[in-house]
């Protein structure tokens, strides 16, 4: 089966005109995301991962290269048809209610009738935005409400491909953590996700693979675990051991030649002290 | 082809529901109600002079009104979409880009159209009111009657209506070409005068060159026949100048404005969807 993603020597020049000169935004980027993997794009600011996104989308031309999407070019209807997508910082037509976006999305996807009104629900729902607040104008959403809407907007035609270019920023905790927790019932369900973020430690959480890009350019790509595992080191963390045993280990250890780099009280991430912090019900 | 259709409808629906739902139209339509409502109250002539005070007036307004409506709304239909960024998330799905001009345009259209019909009714509306109030105060004599029954039930107001609707279609078509190549409404709403302006221009040019009798070098032939063929003859859309002096324009005449009209919008549509086909978003 050909790969969800595959772009090759990738390349894209804005030009600036009036002799402006160009911005290289994306070089010679080689891709392949697989099936049913959920894949990363990290990078800071500036780095080319919307543009990267874009030109799998057809939105941008490339410049040089060639993307293709299961099989079919990129920018094809065919190819369209695989992805659901969600911009960075999206902005809907704010005079349509929650329902009335998802089904205009659905519509344009080609979809109608009972089969898309049934479709709206469904994914109203499973973004918390049934009843009232789907029937509401998106002028009156909250930020993380409008990124819950658009998501409810990208899967409308329960597409192979989901792609979401910064799906948490400018969500809470909670949110954020929503968003993540879809990412991994989305690849349950045999999908491919593609999600770009410069927020390291909530990619940790569910990508499979990730590339790192900087200046257009590929720095880093692999597998988290390959990634991150650092194969000349150990580390353990116990529960229930005294005072006077912690000495013992560590001279034990000082005596086995080892060198200890790090010892004491874990300390727990801000993110999940913040999510314990909320009333029970509204933490998931 | 069923999903193409079925698509462009969505982006025309969602455009004119935006439209709808922005209320600057609406804004505009009422301007445009109270002005027909009140012209009746101005006129106190002879029924000749009311009458046609009320035309010029009535076409004036609803000329004026539509285009506002066309051009400037045309001009930031495509603009608005990437402005807002709103097209990214339309042009992401499986939605050709001359489905999504085309859509935009028909939105347009089936909003300039409603807002000509229900003005063009109103008008019909005022002439008639205006046809009760003469005939109870002159219609005594049978011979000034069926002049006043001519005037206030004149079908040329309908012709009038086609003809209008086929200049504002076609100016809104321009604009909408201009749009797929800039980002300023500015820009779009200039550039669009400015072709409409030589479009007016351009058969009275020609007629110059031709009664003159000089002979033409073949680079400003090829110039004028270039211009011929890119700017559509807007001095044809003076028969609704006719049609407001009173004198007789044949339904054929207007059909074939009609026709030509159309071929414009389609040929403006086509390469404005051309052009928009390569652009970065
Ligand atoms: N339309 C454009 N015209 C000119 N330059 C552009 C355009 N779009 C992007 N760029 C440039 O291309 C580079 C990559 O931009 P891109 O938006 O892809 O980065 P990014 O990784 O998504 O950044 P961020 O994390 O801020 O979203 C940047 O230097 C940006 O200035
Ligand atoms: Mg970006």
């Amino acid at each position: 089966m050909s790969p969800a993603v595959l772009t090759g020597s990738l390349r894209k020049e804005f030009k600036l005109g009036w002799g402006r000169g160009r911005v290289l935004a994306v070089e010679g980027l080689d891709l392949e995301v697989k099936r049913g993997e959920v894949f990363g794009l990290l990078g800071p600011n500036g780095s080319g991962k919307s543009t990267a996104m874009k030109m799998i989308l057809g939105l941008l031309r490339p410049t040089a290269g060639q993307a293709e999407v299961c099989g079919f070019r990129a920018g094809t209807l065919a190819a369209r048809k695989q992805i659901g997508f969600l911009p960075e910082n999206p902005y809907f037509p704010a005079f349509l209610s929650g329902a009335e976006l998802v089904s205009y999305y659905g519509k344009l996807c080609g979809m109608g009738g009972k089969r898309l009104e049934a479709r709206v629900q469904e994914l109203l729902a499973l973004v918390r935005l049934g009843g009232e607040a789907g029937q509401r104008p998106l002028r009156t959403y909250s930020k993380g409400m409008l990124q819950r809407a658009g998501l409810a907007g990208a899967l409308v035609s329960d597409p192979e491909i989901v792609m979401l270019d910064e799906p948490t920023a400018g969500v809470d905790p909670a949110g954020s953590r929503e968003i993540r927790d879809l990412i991994r019932e989305l690849k349950q369900r045999g999908k491919t996700v593609i999600f770009s973020s410069h927020l390291l430690e909530q990619v940790e959480d569910v990508a499979d693979r990730v590339i790192i890009l900087h200046r257009g350019q590929k720095l880093r790509e692999g597998r988290l675990e390959d990634l991150l595992t650092q194969t000349t080191e150990w580390q353990v963390r116990a529960r229930g051991l005294r005072e006077d045993r912690r000495k013992e280990l560590h001279a034990w250890l000082v005596q086995q030649g080892a060198e200890i780099m790090q010892e004491g009280f874990p300390r727990e991430r801000l993110e999940d002290f913040f999510l314990r912090s909320l009333p029970e019900k509204e933490r998931r | 082809m069923s999903e193409s259709w079925r698509r462009i409808r969505a982006v025309a629906g969602n455009t004119f529901l935006e439209a709808v739902r922005q209320k600057v139209f609406a804004v505009m339509l009422i301007f445009g109600l109270v002005f027909l409502g009140g012209a009746n109250y101005f006129a106190d002539f002879s029924f000749q002079e009311q009458f046609k005070f009320l035309k010029d007036l009535g076409y004036a307004t609803i000329s004026l009104t539509g285009l506002l409506v066309g051009l400037l709304g045309a001009a930031q239909l495509i603009p608005a979409e990437i402005e807002r960024r709103t097209i990214l998330t339309a042009l992401c799905r499986p939605l050709r880009r001359w489905e999504f001009v085309l859509g935009k345009y028909l939105g347009l259209a089936a909003l300039l159209g409603a807002m000509l019909m229900i003005m063009a009714l109103m008008f019909w509306v005022v002439l008639r009111w205006k046809e009760a109030q003469l005939m109870g105060t002159e219609g005594s004599d049978t011979a000034v009657a069926q002049a006043i029954q001519a005037e206030a039930r004149d079908p040329r107001l309908w012709q009038a209506f086609v003809l209008m609707a086929a200049k504002l279609f076609v100016i809104s078509a321009i604009a909408v070409f201009f749009s797929t190549l800039a980002t300023s409404t500015t820009f779009v709403v200039a550039m669009t005068l400015m072709v409409v302006f030589i479009g007016h221009l351009q058969s009275v040019a020609r007629e110059q060159w031709l009664e003159s009798g000089e002979t033409l070098g073949w680079i400003l032939k090829m110039f004028l026949a270039a211009v011929a063929l890119l700017v559509p003859d807007f001095n044809l859309y003076n028969l609704i100048d006719e049609i407001v002096a009173g004198n007789v324009v044949y339904w054929r005449a207007t059909l074939e404005v009609a026709a030509y009209s159309i071929t414009y919008v389609l040929v403006l549509l086509m390469a404005a969807a051309w052009l928009f086909e390569g652009r970065d978003l």
